[in-house]
């Protein structure tokens, strides 16, 4: 098992031109922790989940992986990086003309040369197979081993998508709204297999989730993030339910001040901001 | 503005103005030209000539209507199986070329797999290269493309004429060159115009641009670029019986010489053999296509 890669955030900013997509948002996550994203649509959670893997870097601040800033990484050790950080993205993003074999056997194209990718892509060994369809067993879904992804049902389709993740021998997972496009039975069915497979690996687990009643249920800490900025950052047991409804409320509590943080909030934590209180111990 | 506040749209849109002026360009090119209803009156030699020539559609020639036929010379249905033997056979050597030339330069010609590259792509040494090389080599190769496809299979196979003579492999590149400029320009643009997704969270994973070209852009494009291929297969076996009209040895040689010798049976002979060859390649690419991409 590889050990499992923990980030630390500092005061990091991110812009879009004029628009800024996160502002100062500090945050630890401890190696192995699982943690989620809450907010409304815009809030920043894609773009936090992005900056947490290098893909969205920082415009001002730092971000850390396993200790050591994004921005000190060279090309190769930063695809290196990556290869080992698992991301379900919103909309599936596998690609859905290949078979499941191969969207699984490309998680590993990270670790790859262009050749052996080729080979192990068109001509898996009997190896590869083997693992994958392991994998496949793990997530439910080994009978679905040589069949075309998009005729996989969209439920499928993620337990593909955390197959490939899970393929990369990740270090952390990240995952963007994993479960918004099935039913409430499924989704809750997903989660479950997310959270349980990261916990039983060890893995860092970072996932965003519109639905706050699965958010509370299956993971430990919760981050509510509203405009870019972070709203609160707690044990789910401890935030209310008045907390959840003035993060998704459709203005801001008052509106001549922006930012709730600089703010005595009610939704905020009563306790001093900084690095040190956003550490969640245990998890 | 009326009064609510709510801009009505002007009426005399953009779409408006373009299709009013493609009308108008139509018009004023049929003026140039002087051409009239009654340009299409045959003279009545011309009128007989075509009668003559559409009669034997209905009646074919099986054996040769020449007067005068050598010794030695095979039945007429077998030189036409021979040309149709010999327009695939032009047809595929030229196509396979094409395709290379085509899947060569339409990676060189496409942006996907570079231009959505992550920050990290940007620094250093190997950032400053992609910079300037990539959107060099892409321009060059879409410079090249065009070059390729805008003169004619014709043109090239007057040229290649010229240049070497009368042999097969001009015959070959007379065709895939222009053959594989369109092909290019098609794959490129199919693949830039594929969706992202796929390709952006490949490339989240730590994959290269080659990978990501390769195992999820191609990929997504696949089915459209195997369809337009099949396409441009039926037009290059037409194309590749029109080179024999320059003596190269395919069905065009031996429907100019027919024709010009008044046989018209054999002429419908030939055509129909042409007709049989492209019905069986359209017969042979939708069966393929259903079973590979359905």
């Amino acid at each position: 098992m590889v050990e499992a890669a923990g980030f630390q955030l500092e005061d990091v900013w991110v812009r879009f031109g004029a628009v800024s997509a996160l502002e100062r948002v500090s945050l630890e996550i401890a190696p192995g922790s699982a943690i989620g994203f809450v907010g409304p649509s815009g809030a920043g959670k894609t773009t936090l989940l992005e900056a947490l893997n290098g893909s969205r870097p920082a415009t001002t601040g730092t971000v850390r992986v396993g200790g050591r800033a994004l921005r000190d990484f060279g090309r190769r050790e930063l695809r290196e990086t990556r290869s080992h950080i698992g991301f379900i993205h919103q909309g599936l993003d596998l690609v859905p003309n290949l078979r499941v074999s191969q969207n699984v056997i490309a998680g590993r194209l990270g670790q790859m040369g262009f050749a052996r990718s080729l080979g192990s892509l068109l001509f898996p060994s009997r190896e590869v197979l083997r693992e994958v369809y392991a994998i496949l067993e793990r997530v439910g879904i080994p009978e679905k081993l040589f069949e075309q992804t998009d005729r996989l049902s969209g439920g499928q389709q993620q337990r593909v998508a955390l197959a490939r993740a899970l393929f990369q021998k990740p270090t952390a997972l990240l995952a963007d709204e994993p479960v918004s496009s099935v039913d409430p039975a499924r989704a809750r069915d997903m989660i479950d297999l997310l959270t349980r497979v990261s916990r039983e690996e060890g893995l860092t687990l970072c996932m965003s989730l519109h639905n706050l009643e699965l958010a509370r249920t299956y993971l430990p800490r919760l981050v509510g993030l509203r405009a870019g900025r972070i709203v609160f950052d707690r044990e789910s047991t401890a935030i209310d339910d008045g907390a959840f409804e003035s993060l998704y409320a459709l203005r801001a509590p008052t509106d001549d001040v922006p930012h709730p943080i600089d703010r005595d909030e009610p939704i905020a934590s009563s306790q001093p901001r900084g690095p040190g209180e956003v550490r969640l111990d245990g998890g | 503005m009326a009064a609510d506040g709510i801009r009505t749209p002007n009426p005399v849109g953009v779409r408006v103005i373009l299709i009013t002026s493609g009308v108008v360009a139509c018009a004023l090119a049929w003026g140039a030209l002087g051409l009239g209803l009654s340009d299409l009156v045959p003279t009545s030699g011309g009128l007989s000539l075509a009668g003559r020539f559409f009669a034997r559609a209905f009646s074919p020639a099986w054996q040769s209507e020449a007067r005068f036929v050598p010794d030695g010379t095979p039945p007429l249905l077998e030189v036409a199986f021979e040309a149709t033997l010999q327009t695939l056979i032009l047809g595929a050597a030229a196509m396979s070329l094409a395709l290379v030339l085509g899947l060569a330069l339409g990676f060189a010609a496409s942006s996907a797999w570079w231009s959505g590259a992550g920050p990290e792509s940007r620094r250093g040494v190997y950032g400053m290269l992609r910079r300037s090389f990539l959107p060099f080599l892409c321009g060059a190769s879409r410079l090249l493309i065009v070059v390729m496809r805008s003169v004619h299979e014709l043109l090239w196979a007057v040229l290649f004429l010229a240049a070497v003579g009368l042999n097969d492999l001009a015959a070959v590149f007379a065709l895939a060159i222009p053959y594989g400029g369109v092909l290019a320009k098609i794959f490129s643009e199919l693949v830039d115009e594929a969706p992202r997704e796929s390709a952006r969270s490949l490339r989240g994973l730590g994959a290269s641009g080659l990978q990501t070209y390769w195992f999820a852009l191609i990929p997504r494009a696949l089915p459209d670029m195997v369809a337009y291929g099949f396409y441009r297969f039926e037009c290059i076996l037409r194309s590749s019986a029109v080179l024999g009209f320059f003596g190269f040895p395919t069905l065009g040689l031996y429907i100019r010489q027919s024709f010009n010798a008044t046989n018209y049976g054999e002429v419908w002979t030939f055509l129909y053999a042409l007709l049989i060859l492209v019905v069986a390649a359209d017969a042979w690419s939708g069966a393929v296509r259903k079973r590979v991409l359905a």
